[in-house]
């Protein structure tokens, strides 16, 4: 029955560009973005029980990946971008991941956010490589080779371009489930419960909470790189720690218990966000407002007040 | 000469106005377990206060060279919000520490569009008060008063929160409860009075420490999440929950702020967020804060 | 015999305080030794020692023959020693067959298979279920741990370590909080269940005498980080100073004669 939800809901998404007005559509691009990001900061947080308040640092380093890969290493191919990316991010994630391990909760969460910090400040400072607080552009890439150069940026964006991504969430969305439900995400899950009995069955928890961060770091930067080529920026705001305080928000807010949860806090924070900023310049304030909410009576996020609302109905 | 004694003097007194909110935060994590993500929006809330306060008073006839007392007032004032903010965060005490981030986070959303809403997006400043108390002359140096009034207040200050928490009843009460919370509910001490005293006074800190600074610095909107992660730099160096530890801390991060500024703007905050990940890599306790795990 | 493990002389203080003081013993394959003693005579720290998670500051603490001090709980678990806790520790949110489960992956070493689904293991669920039905757990297989009664999350707890397929098994008070009825039917679950899993060797640390005597096949008892005595139950029960000194501060029955 979840099956055919899930199919559902990926034919809706793929039908959106043909029915849906561009504005529309070129809001669930970074929603696909977000969902592919926070799949990856959910393995962590969620599943492995470590809240990183810097994991906008990856995100950041995809975008710069990219910006760097086509603006100035003149790399064209979208699958080598992503690459490139990907593996910036997992090697910077090492040195941070070898250090902040070692640490748990609040300690945890400060360090990821003195680091994301860090970029941020190397990113606005050396503005002869990094472009400063306007950052550096993003070029079109090619997708599987085709350059789509008859097409307009916004016909790219909304037609290959979306499409693409979408391929992209299902194939690490499919990836992530299966790390999820494997022996290696069953350990992750017993250090979240209690590190030290995990310990005491074997299980190597600095190692496992290792790899769990360098997987998320990796995911952060494809999402990193598909906002990048979507808005064509890479700017250092994205390294900000409030930025990594937005994904927190946008996990929970779709609920960090369940697999999908993460997706559908995407989705929901990019429309509310939208809605709420063409409704009032005071857009924070109420999104601050939603998280009170979420936190205080809502905790498992909008997954979870699903879930209770189906059992609701299931009992009658 | 004077170069360095400019960049000692700019140090420390952003090393008072550091530690006036760090000692907020270090109060509220020792009793409450909570790391409060909005002790900057307290900060900038009572410095657009402050600056509001004083040219109220002024035109209401109060002569500007009692401005100080003014910014005082109103950052005392300020701490009114404080039991209202600690009753939302009492619904999170008992959860796990991410919701706890997560809801002064929220606080730290709302706030900004609270301080956008009565302050608009412009950067605020006092005018010209700083040097309403002139300059003092030591030996060759010309130093403002009222930079040295300021980190006067702040030590004593620190002395104050220092008697009180080693020397009165109360304060002796305030550390055992931050040691072990039940115990302390069992043998009577109303532990949500406390809670709401503390935040409080946490509150104020904040707000004061924000009101002191308007006179040398503008109020902006950037203000609340920038202080965030110099306290948090503050509060890492000297130890999670220790006093002497917010002390040695702000002068620490103060200090090293004002060589970087004059001596290589670009590591400003670089060497800071280094010396950060540094101190946890090696001492992850701080200076003065008990060790973990 | 040769020691499947063994202490020679091992001293561990902290500053002044000495909280073990040349203890010498050796267990062999085939033997449940029972640690004794009243509370603070060092048995918890002895444990720790044994278990290779605190390095004595001096003597030498050897499991099967190689130095295991300070070698920590992953690598000891690795080695063949389990270690179930007087305070229950399990996985909340993890069922009763994953809680078992995350014991035999890791001692399988399939702990890195990042895309093969686990629960479709057949391996892996077949010794679930076995080591389940030994504690009699094999019914609630899917029910989440945190809702588990107190004696039934006791019985997880030891039944994770027993899914670790180890040589020693280390005992903390293992009916403790579970009723006096039962504490029997437990423990002799528990020694049939080690006989068949192929554990070599059980260390208990037990207040209760009554099963101290019934099933050891020695007593060590501690007194101020000294071993007091080292005997089979017969010699020690008989022995009127070593009942005097240790038996008497304890509580629980006298056991009865040999």
């Amino acid at each position: 029955m979840r099956i055919a939800a899930l199919v559902v809901a990926i034919v809706v998404l793929a039908a959106v560009p043909k029915f849906a007005q561009p504005y529309y559509v070129t809001l669930v691009l970074p929603a696909l973005a977000y969902s592919i990001a926070l799949l990856g900061f959910n393995l962590l947080f969620g599943y492995t029980g470590l809240l990183s308040f810097g994991h906008a640092l990856f995100v950041a380093i995809g975008a710069y990946g990219a910006a760097v890969a086509s603006s100035k290493l003149g790399i064209k191919s979208f699958e080598l971008v992503l690459l490139l990316s990907g593996l910036a991010a997992v090697v910077v994630a090492i040195p941070v991941a070898l250090l902040s391990v070692r640490y748990v909760r609040i300690f945890f969460g400060i360090l990821t956010l003195a680091f994301g910090m860090l970029f941020h400040s190397f990113l606005f400072k050396f503005y002869n490589i990094t472009g400063g607080d306007t950052g550096i552009r993003v070029l079109r890439p090619t997708l599987l080779g085709e350059a789509y150069a008859d097409l307009d940026k916004t016909t790219f964006l909304i037609g290959p371009f979306y499409y693409y991504c979408l391929a992209l969430l299902v194939v690490l969305g499919i990836a992530m489930w299966r790390i999820v439900r494997s022996p290696f995400g069953m350990h992750l899950r017993a250090i979240r419960e209690n590190p030290r009995k995990a310990e005491y069955l074997g299980v190597r928890v600095r190692f496992f909470r290792l790899v769990a961060f360098l997987i998320s770091a990796f995911y952060c930067a494809i999402g990193g790189v598909i906002l990048a080529v979507n808005t064509g920026q890479a700017d250092p705001e994205l390294a900000y720690w409030t930025h990594s305080g937005e994904l927190v928000f946008m996990t929970v807010l779709g609920g960090f218990a369940s697999f999908l949860g993460p997706i559908v806090g995407a989705f929901a924070f990019i429309f509310l966000k939208s809605e709420l900023m063409g409704a009032t310049q005071y857009w924070r304030f109420w999104l601050g407002a939603i998280l009170v909410l979420i936190v205080v009576l809502f905790p498992r996020g909008l997954v979870g007040l699903g879930q209770d609302l189906w059992n609701k109905v299931r009992r009658k | 000469m004077t170069a360095f004694f400019d960049i000692l003097l700019g140090g420390v007194f952003h090393a008072a106005v550091l530690f006036l909110v760090a000692a907020g935060l270090q109060l509220v994590f020792g009793v409450q377990k909570i790391v409060n993500l909005a002790c900057g929006s307290f900060y900038a809330l009572g410095a657009y206060f402050g600056i509001t306060s004083v040219n109220w008073a002024v035109s209401a006839g109060v002569p500007p060279s009692l401005f100080l007392l003014v910014l005082l007032a109103s950052g005392l004032l300020l701490g009114l919000i404080g039991p209202a903010i600690e009753l939302l965060l009492r619904t999170v005490y008992d959860r796990d520490e991410a919701f706890q981030l997560l809801l002064t986070f929220a606080l730290v959303l709302m706030f900004q569009d609270v301080l956008r809403y009565f302050w608009g997006a412009t950067p605020q400043t006092l005018g010209n008060y700083a040097m309403e108390y002139g300059k003092l002359s030591v030996g060759d140096l010309q130093v403002p008063t009222y930079n040295i009034l300021v980190i006067l207040a702040s030590i004593l200050i620190a002395f104050g929160i220092g008697a009180f928490l080693q020397r009165t009843r109360y304060g002796r009460i305030l550390r055992a409860t931050a040691e072990n919370r039940e115990m302390s509910q069992a043998l009577g001490v109303n532990v949500r009075w406390m809670y709401t005293t503390v935040f409080t006074l946490g509150t104020v800190l904040g707000t004061v420490g924000g009101a002191m600074v308007v006179p040398t610095a503008a109020a902006s909107l950037d203000m609340p999440v920038e202080l965030v992660v110099e306290a948090f730099a503050v509060v890492v160096i000297g130890g999670l929950g220790s006093m002497r530890g917010a002390l040695i801390g702000a002068l620490i991060v103060g200090l090293m702020r004002a060589a970087a500024i004059s001596w290589w703007a670009e590591i400003e905050m670089l060497a800071i967020y280094l010396v950060v990940i540094a101190v946890l890599i090696v001492r992850p306790a701080g200076i003065f804060g008990k060790p973990i795990e | 015999m040769t020691a499947l493990i063994e202490t020679t002389g091992v001293s561990k203080s902290y500053g002044d305080f000495v909280a073990l003081d040349d203890v010498t013993l050796s267990i062999a394959e085939g033997e449940l030794v029972s640690i004794v003693g009243p509370n603070g005579a060092g048995k918890t720290t002895l444990v720790n020692v044994l278990t290779g998670l605190l390095k004595p500051t001096a003597g030498v603490v050897r499991f099967k023959g190689e130095d295991i001090a300070g070698i920590g709980p992953v690598r000891l678990a690795h080695r063949g020693m389990a270690r179930a806790f007087q305070l229950v520790h399990i996985f909340p949110a993890m069922t009763v067959g994953e809680t078992i489960a995350v014991a035999v992956i890791s001692q399988t070493h399939k702990s890195f298979r990042l895309f093969a689904a686990a629960a479709k293991d057949e391996a892996v669920r077949e010794r679930v279920r076995e080591v389940a039905a030994i504690f009699g757990l094999d019914t609630k297989l899917e029910r989440q741990s945190r809702l588990l009664s107190q004696g039934e999350k006791k019985l997880l707890d030891i039944a994770s370590a027993f899914a670790l397929s180890p040589e020693v098994i280390l005992l903390d008070e293992p009916t403790s909080g579970v009723s006096s009825g039962d504490k029997h039917g437990i423990m002799r679950g528990v020694v049939d269940a080690a006989k068949r899993a192929g554990v070599k060797a059980i260390i208990l640390v037990e207040h209760d005498m009554d099963l101290v005597a019934e099933y050891s096949s020695r007593i060590v008892a501690l007194q101020g980080g000294r071993v007091l005595a080292d005997r089979p139950p017969a010699e020690f029960f008989s022995d009127p100073e070593i009942i005097a000194a240790i038996v008497g501060k304890m509580v629980g029955k006298l056991a009865k004669g040999a």
